[in-house]
């Protein structure tokens, strides 16, 4: 593929791909649960990450900087303003049985309001664009390629943290318990399933985990109230690459929509010319082309024990 | 303390109202009427404002007789001079640009919606619908926003000035765009009503309520959905026209996914599927973001160091949120739909008694 | 005489299962023909595949001699096929006499650019207004006219059912459990209704009905399904006395 594209710019970009496609997976996971326990497309999720981001931000102004305690307080944030999201919005009017626009304008609504608290306090504390102050060492250079310290965190760590979510999900009774919510919340509850217990807990780790992504992606890039609002999409779009119910296919999804927006526009734009403006665009074209023609997103390519059933 | 000119403040709000109620009528024709989630309505409305950028900057100069100038990059300053000249000497080009903006506004923002309708007809999921207006919006604001000579990407076009910018005095010229702008939401607000007791309004209450069964009862239920997502996306357009013009720019930056949420919660704070409602929410909207820019000047004046837009946009998250759980009919719910053939029904009975 | 409505080896498919297998029937005009079987034998999906609301995967359904095999629910109601549900499909948030409305073919105010003009279309409304007095006071419903559909009795909902059909002039009614849910006095009253449609309007039924005791007085043939298949025919003394048919339908 990369025929005309400078080896050194090809590396790069694929570099990029999987620390960005490592982030995009850890969120996009929680969108594919939330939809597939919760039947909910929740527009508000990557503001769990930015809020997660501004927990590590604002531990590691605070002069501590073990990189552990950092992720721990992104999780709790992100855990915490989920959960809260939960209990406060979305469980009352799921009581009621709304339609499917009124949960996205709530879930918008819920974005909106989370975001616009962090604009105020960032504004407020003047915490504009700073990075989580961990000491920035360069571990590998070749010529524009450069590996850092943190770049040997931020991969290995949503690594681990995909794997660990996906043997959860696989092999504990808490991830039995969420399928048999996915499949069919009634016979669920008539089984004997505690329901609500079990989707706070969903709640929990899907807004923590999303908090942990924030606060991973603010080691790289600064931390700002609309990096979260910005992702939204491109998350999204992995999900829905997913079927909004594959797990192994979100994770695919995500490093297919990193790797377009990272790689392919290179390629197009050292090749054909195309604007690296319209990067934006391709997350976009993505979901649009998959609702319309593979709805299933990459599922049927990859049948795995790790798939929610619908 | 900062003086407030009331009528000035008035005549501001009445033409965002004017505005604001195009949109909304619009919105509650597809969703309240017709059951669409228009989560895309950013993107009808920049086709108005677009269309606008397009016509100012080319059609405009042709109008008046004299050659156009390249409205981007170095010659910028000209093309805003001689836009500005014409509009304020000419007001028969200015007029005709007016309407012909209007015209070309409603014809491809109709256009543009009867395809999109057809094209999405083959989605799996209703709510895929909802999905692929919001996104598709965006792409296109991508798009235009990356095509440089379209309507200058990032800086946009300037100096879009409304039809009466030839009248020296500024608040006679303020009331009269206010008067068009009224006049123009008055126009859609008389037809979405007809529309809505006429059979047609009856079909398409019948396609919200049951998909399946309307089909079954003989009814072309993709052409039905199509037609009001042309009248919908065209009635946007207009409002978008007018939204250009108000502030005086074209500017891709102002056709995000928040405008639609507005739009949305103006439906919302209404009465979803009551004109009447979206008219009500066109004017809480318009007053809220007025006060809301009075709000911050009087904040940042007392030296507060609170960003005023950004304690909107919670509040506007509230709102919309307690509407959702506690009002979800809106402060004007939907009256039920009794068309004129009750009348024939109540005569015939009163006649055989 | 070729019949109103035939049938030629129709099959469905959901997936692995085959819910309709290579059906073939005749509904001669003029008759009122009753579908029976179990459960899950596949009668509604049969109704669902003339009505053009289900795909069907082959076979032929021929109407009036005419190929409707691939035509959309629309164009079959169109072409004269009506047809009710198991459970009321009304718009229950519209008056009765808007449900009854809505169905009327060809009406010029469902056109966008007509609509708004009322002038235009108000006669043509006032002459469907009073087709639907007419056909209100047949099912007893005309002082009910203004009524939310959501407020009628369950019987009533069906004879809504019933009469918004017939406001689309139908030559054809499939129904699918006229009586479902309603009392035995009022069910005997609704298939005497049915039986006036015919007799009154000329027009042919295709009836699927659980209650064979009331099937059987009116019903002049009877096609028997069991898991897909067609597995008995004949008239209703036949078909009552039926040994298979029996064994199948009541197990003994």
């Amino acid at each position: 593929m990369g025929d005309n594209l400078p080896p050194a710019l090809l590396t790069t970009s694929l570099v990029n791909t999987i620390q960005i496609g490592s982030l995009y997976a850890l969120m996009a996971l929680g969108i594919t649960l939330t939809f597939s326990v919760m039947k909910l497309p929740n527009f508000a999720h990557a503001e769990y990450a930015t809020a997660g981001a501004y927990a590590a931000l604002i531990v590691s102004l605070s002069g501590v900087l073990n990189p552990l305690v950092i992720m721990i307080a992104a999780f709790v944030v992100g855990a915490l303003s989920a959960l809260i999201s939960h209990l406060a919005v979305f469980k009352p009017l799921e009581r009621r049985d709304v339609s499917f626009y009124t949960l996205i304008l709530a879930s918008f609504a819920v974005g909106l309001i989370i975001r616009y608290i962090l604009f105020t306090m960032a504004d407020y504390f003047n915490l504009f664009d700073l990075r989580i102050a961990i000491p920035l060492r360069v571990l590998f250079r070749e010529g524009t390629l450069i590996l850092s310290n943190l770049f040997a965190w931020v991969v290995p760590t949503s690594l681990v943290l995909v794997f660990i979510l996906t043997l959860l999900l696989n092999r504990s009774p808490l991830g039995r318990e969420m399928r048999a919510l996915a499949n069919n919340v009634n016979l669920a509850r008539v089984i004997g399933i505690p329901v609500e217990r079990v989707k706070n807990y969903t709640w929990l780790l899907v807004g923590g985990l999303a908090g942990v992504a924030g606060a991973l992606w603010g080691l790289q890039t600064a931390v700002h109230p609309l990096m979260g609002w910005g992702a939204i999409i491109s998350v999204f779009a992995a999900a829905i690459l997913g079927g909004l119910s594959s797990f192994s296919g979100t994770i695919l999804g995500a490093y297919v929509v990193a790797f377009s927006e990272n790689t392919v526009i290179l390629f197009l734009n050292v090749n054909y010319g195309v604007d690296l403006a319209y990067k934006p665009a391709i997350p976009f074209i993505i979901i649009i082309v998959v609702l319309l023609f593979r709805p299933q997103g990459l599922t049927k390519l990859i049948r795995r024990a790790g798939d929610l059933g619908r | 303390m900062i003086n407030i000119d009331i009528g000035a403040t008035a005549i501001s709000i009445l033409t965002l109202f004017g505005i604001y109620s195009l949109m909304s009528i619009s919105l509650n024709l597809e969703y309240g009427v017709a059951g669409l989630p228009n989560f895309g309505k950013a993107l009808f409305i920049s086709i108005g404002a677009y269309t606008a950028g397009i016509t100012y900057t080319r059609l405009l100069p042709l109008l008046a007789g004299v050659e156009a100038i390249h409205p981007c990059g170095p010659t910028m300053g000209g093309a805003l001079q001689l836009r500005s000249e014409i509009m304020a000497s000419n007001p028969t080009a200015g007029f005709i640009n007016f309407g012909l903006t209007l015209l070309f506004a409603a014809a491809i923002a109709g256009a543009v919606g009867f395809a999109v309708s057809y094209v999405t007809l083959r989605l799996k999921e209703e709510w895929f619908l909802a999905l692929v207006l919001l996104v598709g919006g965006e792409t296109v604001r991508i798009l235009v926003r990356g095509a440089d000579d379209f309507i200058c990407s990032h800086n946009g076009i300037s100096g879009v000035a409304q039809p009466f910018f030839f009248v020296a005095d500024p608040r006679s010229r303020a009331l009269l765009f206010m008067l068009l702008s009224l006049a123009l939401a008055l126009l859609a607000y008389l037809y979405s009503q007809r529309l809505n007791h006429s059979p047609f309004g009856r079909m398409l209450k019948g396609l919200r309520e049951n998909e399946e069964v309307t089909r079954g009862l003989g009814k072309n239920i993709s052409l039905a959905r199509a037609q009001i997502m042309a009248v919908g996306s065209l009635i946007a357009a207009i409002g978008g026209v007018l939204f250009a013009l108000n502030t005086g720019f074209v500017n891709t930056n102002d056709f995000v996914v928040n405008l639609t949420l507005d739009v949305w919660v103006m439906v919302v704070l209404g009465g979803i599927g009551n004109n009447r409602g979206a008219l009500l929410g066109a004017l809480l909207i318009a007053i809220m973001d007025r006060f809301a820019q009075i709000g911050a000047i009087v904040l940042n004046m007392g030296g507060s160091d609170i960003e005023f837009n950004y304690v909107r946009f919670i509040g506007f998250g509230l709102i919309l949120l307690w509407m959702l759980r506690y009002r979800p009919a809106g402060l004007l719910p939907e009256s039920r739909l009794t068309t004129d053939a009750h009348d024939v029904v109540r005569r015939v009975i009163g006649a055989s008694k | 005489m070729t019949p109103l409505l035939e049938m030629k080896n129709l099959r469905k498919d959901f997936g692995g299962l085959r819910a309709v297998d290579n059906v073939s029937l005749q509904v001669p005009e003029g008759a009122i023909i009753g579908l029976i079987g179990p459960n899950g034998s596949g009668k509604s999906t049969l109704i669902n595949l003339i009505a053009g609301s289900t795909d069907l995967s082959s076979g032929q359904v021929l109407f009036a001699s005419q190929d409707i095999s691939d035509l959309p629910a629309d164009e079959v109601f169109k072409l004269g096929i009506a047809r009710g549900y198991q459970e009321p499909a009304l718009y229950f948030k519209m008056t009765v006499l808007d449900n009854l409305l809505l169905p009327v073919k060809d009406q010029r105010g469902e056109r966008p650019w007509y609509a708004p003009w009322r002038r235009s279309w108000q006669h043509e409304e006032a002459a469907h207004a009073e087709a639907a007095v007419q056909v209100l006071e047949q099912v007893q419903l005309l002082h009910h006219y203004d009524t939310l559909a959501s407020d009628l009795s369950g019987g009533q909902m069906k004879l809504l059912e019933i009469a918004r059909c017939l406001m689309g002039k139908p030559q054809l009614l499939l129904l699918d459990e006229p009586t479902a849910g309603v009392a035995p006095k009022l069910a005997y009253e609704i298939f005497q209704q049915i039986a006036r449609l015919r007799d009154d309007f000329g027009i042919t039924l295709l009836i699927v009905e659980h209650r064979l005791e009331i099937l059987f007085d009116f019903a002049d043939y009877v096609y028997v399904m069991h898991l897909g298949k067609l597995l008995a025919q004949g008239a209703v003394d036949e078909i009552a006395n039926d040994a298979i048919v029996r064994e199948v339908y009541f197990g003994d």
